[in-house]
């Protein structure tokens, strides 16, 4: 007995308390994210309206959204696409500008040459807007650019006679989409500067010097080394980037005057799905379906991004793998 | 010792998973409590079971319900509503509107406010008619709900959720003083009476006094209302107007008021044998654009900060305003638009009925399948709906236009009412006349709520160039209407 003693003591096994504080997580996990996530698949075949909300209609709401037909399937249809593009104009709209501005100001942070005062006060302002929730900075650029007369821009411009009338910021097409873009870019280009400068600051500083004794100006060293090298984070920052665009939801919702009227010029795919889901008559079924379109469409897209970064780093070791062939193959073959 | 350490592991899990939790239950059970206390304040003395006593002593309305109420339980009546409930529960999302009510009906009846409460459903009417059906379907107490003119048909029609009026006692017969147009709005499909309007929420068209002297040369409302009687005349005293006052001052706010003017006076319901029906809405768009590039609306969004705003800088001559917008509460729209007592407009205000008779909202109480409380429910429905003298009181008390002819015509006739923001003016005295012209019978259907909205919604896009036309306009209006409802078809 007194020899079975020790071994057994060998057996117990602590790991099984680390799943009891880890179970908390995975609860809360299963129902307020699993489940939701399974019933909106279980949703997006089922009826709308309050009559039909629990007959079961298969791939009816995929076919209504997707390819229209009778006046109600024609009706969701051209609303589901004019959301998708509004998504698409919004987010490239805005997707441009910020990477560009980010990128430019990320290189300048970290360039050892410049070396820039008050590197930390910048950064903490560029990433101040992020911060603000969106409803205040909504609130914010509302009150500048309100429609009438009483809106700050408005205001100003009148009364120092640059304008003879009101301009409509918030109910024209154009410059309401052209706003939203700016906000949306103002929001998040700190964020991304802070990735792409983390980015830029893990690439060996000896490329940068040996590239500094060659006699490379700072175009090549952006080009050839910086661009080249940052790849991946890129990447990571153009998937994110996507996905957040694709559910774009917040500032388009938000930033009209009167208290119901949402911009049809706005009308995102989160906020399409929103205003059916959240109605004194709520559509589950479109706006199930349109979720799930919207899952797939963002897992597809994804992929194909993932999937570039990867088959060109494959090209790349590929290549290297034939010159190390055709080297040894020269070498005699050792 | 190796036991107390599983125990203890256990503990401390379930520990931060119970706290996780409880961070989510907790909000639900505050917002509960917060309702109750705000009723339960002010508690009146008064045992329950005597002064249901002193009331049928006193043989008055209430007494005779209870009567009727158990002759009743004697047919098969459709909702068998029972009576061991603790408290009356009013849903709702005028929450401020119930603590008068029930303040008044508590000393006139001699409960004590601890004996009914309300909850808050929402922030609003449209709010509430979306989360109803959530807070139905649970546990919660629910012994009246509050419905608006526009939803009204989509819950009333619900036999789960919307018992009769006859299971508390109370017939269609008792409402012969009401507006006729508030009983219809409360039947369902089947013709089955099941809601009561405490209010009959006539409008008409409230004017700057100062402005319409100047520009139109009128002194009265009645000569302003000679000036405006339709919608000819008012077009054409728009324009009047914006010459004069050199295209400073619009003949009205917003498009949205004008909306609530033309919605309440269609020939037809908006669906009709599961199609929508047009009927006069081409009608609104043109003459809702001609206003706009003519100027004749000032351009700011309703609800908005500068909707008030404009009540006090000549942007506007007036506001097409129902009862409920007139009342002295701070948050009320015309004490808003005049800037408070100390605004620059204060009392420079008249009304009279413009173009046509309309009403804009009102509520109605309708009893709920869980209704545990016959007969307090019974009684305050009575109270408010049917009970003249009473309703005549709370008219003169919180300026509410009340839903019974005689103790309107009685406020009137005593000319005792005087509104300070209307500058003194008496507006029961025009609404009266606005009210009884009203006909809604058979024009309500249980899809006005979105469809209204759609339809303004698409009408603020074409003004703002959206869509190119009329006919566009109404296009884009009939497919959102067909995205909302595919049911319908058309």
């Amino acid at each position: 007995m007194q020899s079975l003693q020790p071994s057994r003591r060998k057996s117990i096994s602590y790991a099984k308390y680390g799943y009891f504080f880890i179970l908390p997580f995975f609860l809360v996990y299963a129902f307020f994210m699993l489940y939701p996530l399974i019933n909106t698949f279980v949703l997006s075949f089922f009826g709308n309206g309050r009559a039909n909300q629990d007959t079961f209609v298969g791939f009816q709401n995929f076919q209504y959204i997707l390819a229209g037909g009778s006046r109600p399937a024609k009706a969701i249809h051209e609303e589901f696409i004019l959301s998708m593009k509004n998504t698409i104009i919004l987010w490239i709209g805005n997707f441009i500008p910020q990477i560009a501005l980010s990128l430019l100001l990320a290189v300048w942070f970290t360039d050892a040459k410049l070396k820039i005062k008050g590197q930390g006060f910048f950064k903490v302002v560029m990433y101040m807007p992020n911060i603000i929730t969106a409803t205040s900075v909504c609130a914010l650029f509302l009150s500048i650019f309100g429609n009438t007369k009483y809106g700050a821009v408005n205001s100003f411009m009148l009364s120092n006679n640059m304008i003879s009338e009101a301009i409509n910021f918030v109910t024209d097409e154009t410059k309401s989409r052209v706003i939203v873009m700016f906000v949306q870019t103002w929001m998040w280009f700190g964020n991304t500067m802070i990735l792409l400068m983390s980015g830029i600051m893990g690439i060996n500083p000896s490329l940068f010097e040996a590239a500094a004794i060659d006699g490379a100006n700072s175009g090549q060293i952006f080009f050839r080394i910086t661009l080249p090298v940052l790849r991946p984070i890129f990447i990571y920052v153009l998937i994110t980037s996507m996905i957040g665009g694709l559910q774009m939801f917040d500032i388009p919702y938000l930033f009209h005057e009167d208290v119901n009227t949402i911009r049809p010029s706005l009308q995102t795919v989160a906020v399409f799905i929103y205003k059916h889901f959240h109605a004194t008559d709520p559509n589950y079924g479109y706006s199930a379906a349109s979720s799930v379109i919207l899952f797939f469409i963002t897992s597809l897209l994804g992929s194909v991004t993932f999937a570039m970064n990867n088959s060109s780093k494959d090209k790349k070791k590929n290549k290297i793998n034939r010159q190390q062939a055709k080297a040894r193959k020269q070498l005699g073959g050792f | 010792m190796k036991n107390l350490k599983k125990t203890l592991a256990a503990l401390s899990a379930l520990a931060l998973a119970g706290s996780m939790l409880t961070a989510c239950g907790g909000t639900e059970e505050k917002t509960d409590s917060a309702a109750e206390t705000t009723t339960a304040a002010a508690a009146e003395g008064g045992d329950a079971a005597e002064t249901t006593a002193a009331a049928a002593e006193g043989g008055d309305a209430a007494a005779e319900t209870t009567a009727a109420a158990e002759g009743e339980t004697a047919a098969p009546a459709a909702g068998e509503l029972t009576d061991d409930g603790d408290k009356l529960t009013i849903a709702c999302w005028t929450g401020a509107d119930l603590d008068n009510m029930i303040k008044m009906f508590c000393e006139e009846k001699g409960y004590s406010a601890d004996q009914i409460t309300w909850v808050q459903v929402g922030e609003s009417g449209g709010e509430a008619a979306e989360q109803y059906e959530q807070y139905f379907k649970g546990d919660e107490d629910v012994d009246l709900f509050v419905a608006e003119a526009d939803w009204i048909l989509k819950y009333i029609n619900m036999d789960e959720y919307a018992a009769p009026l006859s299971a508390l006692g109370i017939e269609e017969s008792a409402y012969g003083d009401a507006y006729p147009y508030t009983v219809a709005i409360g039947k369902d499909n089947n013709g089955v009476l099941k809601g009561a309007s405490w209010q009959a929420a006539a409008g008409g068209y409230v004017y700057r006094t100062d402005l319409a002297e100047q520009y139109l040369g009128v002194k009265t409302p009645d000569e302003m209302q000679a000036a405006i009687g339709d919608w000819d005349k008012f077009q054409a005293a728009a324009a009047t107007v914006k010459e004069a006052s050199g295209g400073k001052t619009s003949m009205t706010a917003t498009i949205g008021g004008l909306w609530q003017v033309f919605a309440a006076n269609r020939n037809e319901p908006w669906v009709k044998d599961n199609a929508l029906v047009l009927d006069n809405a081409a009608d609104f768009v043109e003459m809702a654009k001609s206003m706009k590039d003519n100027g004749y609306v000032t351009g700011v969004s309703q609800w908005t900060p500068e909707w008030y705003a404009v009540g006090q800088d000549d942007s506007t001559m007036g506001y097409f305003y129902s009862t409920w917008c007139l009342t002295n509460a701070e948050g009320g729209q015309l004490y808003q638009a005049e800037g408070g007592p100390s605004g620059a407009t204060y009392g420079k205000y008249n009304i009279c009925v413009g173009p046509t008779n309309y009403f804009w909202g009102g509520s109605w109480l309708v009893p709920s399948t869980k209704c545990n409380n016959k007969t307090l429910a019974a009684e305050f429905v009575n109270f408010f709906t049917t009970d003249s003298a009473m309703m005549q009181k709370y008219a003169e008390t919180y300026g509410d236009f009340v839903n019974n002819k005689p103790a309107m015509q009685a406020i009137v006739d005593a000319g005792t009412n005087k509104n300070d923001l209307l500058g003194g003016q008496d507006q029961f005295a025009v609404l009266i006349e606005a009210a009884s012209g009203i006909k809604m019978e058979g024009l309500i259907t249980e899809y006005d709520s979105a469809i209204k909205t759609n339809f303004i919604d698409s009408v603020n896009n074409y003004l703002d160039g959206s869509y190119e036309g009329t006919d566009a306009t109404l296009e884009a209006f009939q497919d959102a209407v067909a995205a909302t409802y595919p049911n319908l078809n058309w």
